[in-house]
């Protein structure tokens, strides 16, 4: 996750030294560098236009007034009555998905590293395919199984599940188990690439040593795997906070979240201000989460290193 | 998991859960596909007869589906020339130069990733809106290239690092030019790698609903728009078809990407798809040098 961590690659600490001037004249005078300026300046020009800039004009929107002068009101209205109500809805649908997408993708992606390579390859394949195929599809293709007559619930009835049928759609159910599909790639994956990187030799010498399977699993397995439940948890709650299809699609009217509210100020109600007020405040909570996860990763190497020193 | 290895009950109960998650993934996609071709079209699953019905009806006089392919297709096609013009570079610059404040650099690029879509769409729209560029294709793609770029950065880094530098050192002590280099040894060598990042370029573009919605206008509708306003609003089934399109696209993505990985002998090694990639999961620190 290189994103999460802006690699603190360090330019030849000689810089430091010399002069401001000289260096500038060095960097301009290598032609490799020379060379890679004018390589990065198509993509770093396109993304300040098109991404950095748009989002600082919506930045300066969401703090401008009727008058034009300085406000807070659009963030004061964010947090207010029934958007308040919806912010907290993103946050706990949030929640519920990466939690749920961590167990299962947890469980899958330990049962995909025991498999023989050719079952295991087959098996990513399952999970890799959806992910590529539209989100959008796929939310309608759950609405097609979870309806009342759907085939979970023709299912469920056949077998004499307690309580079959059940309402499966336009609730929170449904939003949770479409959020959950799309994010479970992400967090299949990400386990998976750490589970398949653990010493197979720890676990056992564990057991040699006479440890029992719970121990091992929880002082030997678990914190092997932790920074890979850290990053798949935070990034799939993060990706789920700007989430707009499947809750649109499959949510009821309390399973609205930001996006949709954003969609609906700005198509709809022609609210510009408050709608970036509100993207500004996802963006705010997502780098929330990013910085969560550098802290999450610097605490547990310091922990490593301390481990290792004695 | 690894010491539920020694229990049988353990072991089938993680088999179970497996294929039933699994399941989760892949039902979703049969469903659509096989009730595409089923007579009632909300009716009972497995259906009880068949037709090519709503297929035909998509292409029937006074259908919208075609106009939305088409300019879905369109828009797709510029995005990936946008995205191979600027991962190309980009990757060069990243992988091939001293880049001061590469960083920085990287970071830039990938964050579209992680940004939430929504707030990269409104900005869009706030772009746009003054320009009275709602309803451009060329707005639809300059904005889907913001998505697809990052990708196609990525692929083309990891295709530049497999490359032996060696290679276009050599060319270059046999005085051959920067320009010949790239011609003769680069492209060649990176092709496949060119092939997949357009690829995924072309799908992520194909695919996208945020940006595509706000920056629409009444009729510039791309296909993913169109199924969403239909879902949304008036269920015609001929949507089920539209949707087993889409995956049938992405699908036949997906196998091209891979027969390109097989003809090249570079898919050999990690399996067939360049998952961590191309799921846009920047891959390990390693990508980061």
């Amino acid at each position: 996750m290189a994103v999460l961590a802006p690699v603190s690659d360090s330019t030849a600490p000689a810089h430091h030294k010399t002069p401001r001037k000289k260096r500038l004249n060095r960097v301009w005078s290598d032609r490799r560098t020379r060379f890679g300026l004018f390589n990065a300046a198509p993509v770093v020009v396109y993304l300040l236009i098109l991404f950095v800039y748009p989002i600082f004009s919506t930045l300066m929107l969401s703090i401008e007034g009727e008058d034009g002068g300085f406000t807070l009101h659009w963030y004061a209205d964010a947090f207010r009555g029934a958007n308040l109500e919806i912010l907290l809805t993103t946050l706990r649908i949030s929640a519920e998905t990466s939690l749920l997408a961590l167990v299962t993708g947890f469980l899958l992606a330990a049962a995909i590293s025991r498999l023989k390579p050719l079952w295991a390859g087959l098996a990513m394949l399952v999970v890799v395919v959806p992910h590529f195929i539209s989100a959008l599809v796929r939310t309608y293709g759950w609405i097609i199984l979870l309806g009342d007559n759907g085939v979970v619930n023709n299912v469920l009835t056949d077998i004499h599940f307690p309580g079959a049928p059940f309402q499966l759609l336009y609730n929170e159910i449904g939003v949770v188990i479409g959020t959950t599909a799309v994010m479970l790639p992400y967090t299949v994956l990400l386990l998976y690439a750490v589970m398949k990187g653990i010493d197979r030799r720890l676990p056992a010498a564990a057991a040699g040593m006479g440890a029992g399977r719970l121990t091992i699993f929880r002082r030997v397995y678990l914190p092997l795997v932790a920074p890979g439940l850290v990053n798949a948890g935070v990034l799939s709650f993060i990706l789920c906070l700007g989430y707009y299809l499947t809750p649109a699609l499959m949510g009821g009217e309390k399973q609205t979240m930001v996006a949709s509210l954003i969609d609906e100020q700005v198509m709809k109600q022609n609210q510009w201000n408050g709608a970036s007020a509100l993207g500004i405040i996802l963006l705010l909570l997502t780098f929330a989460g990013l910085v969560l996860l550098r802290l999450g990763r610097s605490a547990g190497e310091a922990l490593r290193k301390r481990g290792a020193a004695s | 998991m690894i010491e539920l290895r020694s229990t049988l009950a353990g072991r089938i109960t993680l088999t179970v859960l497996a294929i039933l998650i699994l399941l989760v993934l892949a039902l979703p996609i049969v469903v659509i596909v096989v009730t595409s071709f089923g007579k009632d079209a909300f009716g009972s699953f497995p259906p009880d007869s068949w037709t090519l019905g709503w297929y035909k009806q998509l292409f029937a006089e006074g259908s919208k589906w075609p106009a939305a392919l088409s300019l879905s297709a369109l828009v797709a096609a510029m995005t990936t020339v946008f995205s191979l013009v600027l991962g190309m570079t980009a990757a060069t610059a990243l992988v091939r130069s001293e880049l001061p404040l590469r960083s920085a650099v990287y970071g830039l690029v990938l964050a579209p990733l992680v940004i939430p879509q929504v707030v990269v769409a409104l900005g869009l729209f706030l772009l746009f809106e003054p320009a009275a560029m709602l309803g451009s294709p060329i707005a639809i793609a300059l904005g889907h290239t913001v998505l697809a770029s990052p990708i196609a950065v990525m692929i083309l880094m990891a295709t530049l690092k497999g490359i032996d530098e060696r290679l276009e050192d050599a060319a270059a002590s046999m005085g051959a030019s920067r320009l010949t280099i790239a011609r003769r040894i680069t492209f060649p060598l990176a092709a496949p790698g060119l092939v997949a990042a357009g690829i995924f370029a072309f799908i992520t573009s194909f695919d996208e609903f945020f940006i595509s919605q706000f920056l629409s206008s009444v009729d510039t509708v791309t296909l993913p728009v169109e199924v969403f306003n239909v879902l949304q609003y008036n269920v015609d089934p001929s949507v089920t078809a539209v949707s087993a399109i889409l995956i049938a696209v992405a699908v036949v993505a997906l196998a091209l990407v891979a027969a390109v990985r097989r003809l090249s002998g570079s898919g050999a090694q990690d399996g067939l798809l360049p998952t961590e990639t191309a799921v846009g999961l920047p891959a390990g620190s390693e990508t980061a040098k």
